[in-house]
């Protein structure tokens, strides 16, 4: 299952996307390319699996999260 | 030239920042966190790679603490105008450079801070005291130097934080002089706010700034596009991009993580050691020819490597020219720090200061003061 957890700013994407990978999850930092009406510009994480643990994983590290979209 | 006016910039900047800035002007030059594409991509992760080595270097929370600033007084600025309101009041030290007490002083003019200006004494805990003696009930932020930019003097920074933790208080430190050159530890010191020149000590290239900020900024002293959230005409609450609008300096952000890792890898410790050991060989020949010297003689752990000294009564400005006519580039008159020199009693007539980096020598303060016995 692909998702993209949006974070907006490019920095929590990249902090994200490496603290996922080391909990073993594949991930990516990709522009954010839904929502831009609703939110604007912005950057998420591309997340391959158990997205409830993933997003579970960025709160606990403190990682704003925006909102969540299924691919 | 031999350059001895590291104080104000490092003058040779290492070849392997020079090899970043330029691999980043010649493959990077696409903008960050704005783009998609590979060149933006690979440019964000340059940033967020400074970020993480900064971090690691001082020890902050997570790389969002980490902003990019124009330069050290923007950093300085950000704080003080970000987080200070009408009837606050906040503690600075008596040798603070202009990039503090002149953000202060206008915050008293046009929003009626209040401010008191603490003692910095040679005894550490005399120091602490004056600090302690002056806080109010509505004091918010105590603000100071690492160290000295006119007579080297380290602040006792751990001592410091622990009072402000106490008292509750913000701590904000000015680490221009400090940052590269002395450990810095933002928890162990309880340091909320760092201010660094990464143009000195990290020897990264002019037009760079770092605020490292482990608490908010209320107010933004420059808004605009961030990459984020666009469609929102307010700032974005989260740091950095709140205090990062506009285009960072790559170039100069490649060179500041260069800058760091030069620092890391020939062991920041055994610079300082070096510097101060040159300032030392320099303090020794000037107190044998005579020369009026401000401070006592540059020890590991008291002082930054800064001598300031007068010469057989010749204006300060006089004897740097005699140096600069001979090649040797050092600084004279006030250095912005106009308390500094008020404390040690040449407001009048400034001081010649020499401030040594890695790339000095011992023959390098030879060579000056054979410069100098001919004003005699």
């Amino acid at each position: 299952m692909k998702h993209v957890i949006v974070t907006g700013t490019v920095t929590y994407a990249i902090r994200g996307r490496d603290i996922l990978r080391k909990y073993g999850f594949r991930a990516t930092v990709e522009r954010n390319s839904s929502g831009l009406g609703r939110l604007g510009c912005g950057y998420g994480i591309v997340v391959y699996g158990d997205i409830s643990k993933a997003v579970e994983i960025l709160r606990s590290n403190s990682i704003k999260i925006i909102e969540v979209n299924k691919l | 030239m031999i350059y001895l006016d590291n104080a104000a910039t490092t003058g040779i900047k290492p070849r392997s920042v020079i090899n970043a800035v330029n691999y980043a002007l010649n493959n990077l030059s696409a903008n960050p966190g704005r783009g998609g594409y590979e060149t933006s991509n690979n440019a964000a992760m340059t940033v967020y790679e400074c970020r993480s080595t900064i971090k690691e270097f001082v020890n902050c929370e997570s790389e969002n603490n980490v902003c990019f600033t124009l330069n050290c007084t923007h950093s300085i600025n950000t704080v003080l105008q970000g987080t200070l309101k009408e009837g606050d009041h906040v503690i600075t030290s008596s040798l603070e450079h202009n990039a503090v007490i002149r953000p202060i002083f206008n915050l008293f003019l046009e929003k009626h801070l209040q401010y008191s200006v603490a003692q910095v004494d040679k005894d550490n805990k005399v120091t602490v005291k004056n600090f302690e003696k002056l806080i109010r009930k509505n004091t918010k932020m105590i603000i100071v130097t690492a160290a000295s930019n006119v007579i080297g003097r380290l602040l006792p920074l751990y001592e410091i934080g622990q009072l402000c933790k106490e008292k509750n208080i913000l701590f904000a430190v000015d680490a221009a002089q400090a940052a590269g050159v002395i450990p810095i530890d933002m928890k162990q010191m309880n340091i909320d706010y760092l201010c660094i020149a990464p143009h000195k000590g990290f020897y990264a290239p002019m037009g760079t700034g770092i605020l490292v900020a482990q608490k908010g900024i209320d107010k933004v002293i420059l808004q605009g596009g961030t990459g984020v959230n666009s469609v929102d005409l307010t700032q974005p609450e989260e740091l950095p991009e709140r205090i990062e609008s506009g285009t960072v300096n790559l170039p100069g952000i490649a060179g500041i993580k260069a800058g760091v890792n030069f620092v890391k890898n020939k062991k920041s410790e055994k610079i300082y050691k070096h510097e101060i050991e040159i300032c030392q060989h320099l303090y020794n020949k000037l107190l044998k020819s005579g020369a009026t010297l401000y401070n006592e003689r540059p020890e590991i752990n008291a002082f930054a490597p800064v001598v300031s000294f007068n010469y057989y009564g010749f204006e300060s400005t006089k004897v740097a020219d005699l140096l600069a006519q001979n090649g040797i580039a050092v600084r004279s008159g006030l250095h912005c720090a106009p308390l500094a020199h008020k404390q040690i009693g040449t407001v009048n007539i400034g001081t010649v200061r020499v401030s040594p980096s890695a790339f000095n020598s011992a023959d390098d303060i030879d060579k000056l003061m054979f410069v100098l016995k001919k004003l005699i």
